[in-house]
């Protein structure tokens, strides 16, 4: 079994002083991770919030959940975490995705391809990546990449490479994140549609079940060495759990009041019930890193501080 | 007549201590600016680099000299501009090539087109660098590239947006008037001059 860690999806500052004193207190408050996302969406751009963060910190990883495959060619991606892993000083985590808001690809006027596309040019993406990273030199010709001779220098500090989250919710994805991550991150939500509609119906049990089977079959031997995160919405301290997820109700209508608190992807009730949720779900399914936003980031560090590192 | 300055192109580091190093002692001896190029070589990754390069100097310009254009989106490089920008307190420079060597194209898998048509995608990445940085909703249809409606925020710190450096050798590249529509719309504004340096990256 892992030990607990946690991250927080840091997303804005209006200045770097701002983005540091996040970075900070993030590291203070016992998370292990501050991550970036990548969206055209006003959030700042990962690469370079990362390698702030870290100089502003001595200790916290840094990471992106997760780089949209599509915005990056992986000969460009592959350099850039080795340099961010490099310049700071082995604290890299590469968190990939396919990519799913089509809104975005329509404003950078980016074909937006069927999903089954998207994850098959990520995993070539991901095979470019993983082999540069390591230091080899790479010859590959795929459906949508096609790389010649190439390596990079310098290298990044973690060997082989940085450690790879895939995050994703659909099965064809966590099947490629089974195989090839280090660090499985269950989404939880469908944004089906390009992104204008939230599927919730892998918030129920049978779901988790279900995904948690299909990751360990396509893991094979390399389950045990699986780190496994899940994404936490909602971060909510009460003495009535019923009563709070009764009212969530209005918000996720395709779920039962029941079926909210059975999910791991929301935190809600007095600090030893989400301590106990917390172990119940890493007994039951094995996850133990758990992520959330940043404005989550006070809510959860009750949390952090109880379980981080046990 | 403009006051001398001086850039140094930085290229490589075995550690993050060996990289701060040399941008405190580039620093250190006065010169402006720490510029970072952009090679599918034995170096590090521009934009990065210029990052932590600033996290550990308190004056030092820093930049890149230059992206590749054909290495990034427009979109994206506008994005990581600002945001490098914002994060060195404003005092990122943003030097930008239309791409010159044949051999890192084919071993990435990308076309190498004519001068021509790499000037002429700079040009339209230009276009809508600026718009993006300065803050304006970008819709823009070109040969190369189509945005529509986009604007990135958090914005940089220097309005309308940080020095761009358009560096290379050619006469096409160096002489060419305007950089795109937003550039050409610019004379009555307060927008700086696009910058053209005569040194090759």
């Amino acid at each position: 079994m892992k030990p607990f860690r946690f991250g927080i999806n840091a997303r804005d500052a209006r200045s770097r002083a701002e983005w540091q004193d996040k970075a900070r207190k993030i590291e203070a408050l016992g998370y292990s991770t501050l991550m970036v996302p990548d969206h055209l969406w006003p959030v700042l751009a990962p690469i370079p919030a990362l390698v702030s963060a870290a100089a502003a910190t001595t200790t916290l990883r840094v990471g992106t959940n997760v780089i949209n495959n599509d915005l990056r060619h992986p000969v460009v991606l592959a350099r850039e975490a080795a340099t961010v892993d490099l310049l700071t000083d082995g604290r890299l985590e590469l968190g990939l995705g396919a990519g799913y808001v089509r809104s975005e690809y329509d404003q950078a006027g980016l074909r937006f391809d069927r999903g089954g596309v998207r994850v098959e040019r990520l995993a070539e993406s991901l095979t470019i990546v993983k082999e540069l990273l390591r230091g080899a030199e790479v010859n590959f010709a795929g459906q949508h990449y096609r790389v010649a001779g190439h390596k990079i220098h310098p290298l990044p500090i973690q060997r082989p490479h940085p450690p790879i989250m895939i995050g994703g919710n659909g099965p064809r994805l966590l099947t490629l994140a089974a195989k090839e991550a280090d660090t499985v991150n269950f989404t939880g939500i469908t944004f089906a549609r390009g992104g204008t509609e939230h599927d919730m119906s892998a918030w129920k049990v049978p779901a988790i079940d279900e995904r948690m089977r299909l990751v360990r079959e396509a893991a094979g031997e390399r389950f045990d060495s699986l780190e496994l995160s899940a994404q936490i919405q909602r971060v909510i301290a009460t003495d009535n759990r019923r009563q709070t997820a009764e009212e969530l109700v209005k918000t996720w209508p395709q779920l039962t009041a029941e079926e909210i608190l059975e999910s791991p992807y929301v935190l809600i009730g007095t600090l030893d019930e989400m301590v106990e949720a917390l172990h119940a779900r890493r007994e039951r399914w094995g996850l133990s890193y758990f992520v959330t936003f940043d404005p989550l980031l006070e809510a959860l560090a009750p949390i952090v501080a109880r379980l981080a590192g046990k | 007549m403009k006051p001398f300055r001086f850039g140094i192109n930085a290229r490589d580091a075995g550690s993050r201590a060996e990289w701060q190093d040399k941008a405190r002692r580039v620093e250190g001896l006065g010169y402006s600016a720490l510029m970072v190029p952009d090679h599918l070589a034995a170096m590090l990754a521009p934009i990065p680099a210029a990052v932590s390069a600033a996290a550990a100097t308190k004056s030092l310009r820093v930049g890149t000299n230059v992206l590749n254009n054909d290495f990034r989106h427009p979109v994206l490089v506008a994005r990581e501009a600002a945001t490098a920008d914002l994060l060195s307190d404003g005092r990122f420079e943003l030097g930008l090539g239309a791409g010159h060597m044949r051999s890192e194209n084919d071993q990435a898998g990308l076309p190498f087109e004519r001068g021509g048509v790499r000037l002429e995608r700079l040009a339209e990445a230009v276009a809508i660098i600026k718009g993006l940085l300065g803050g304006a909703e970008v819709t823009f249809v070109g040969q190369h590239y189509r945005v529509t409606g986009h604007t990135i925020h958090p914005g940089p710190v220097q309005r309308p947006y940080p020095p761009i450096i358009i560096g290379g050798n050619g006469p096409r590249l160096l002489t060419r008037g305007g950089w795109g529509p937003r550039t050409s719309a610019c004379g009555s504004c307060e927008k700086p001059p696009v910058r053209e340096s005569k040194s090759s990256s």
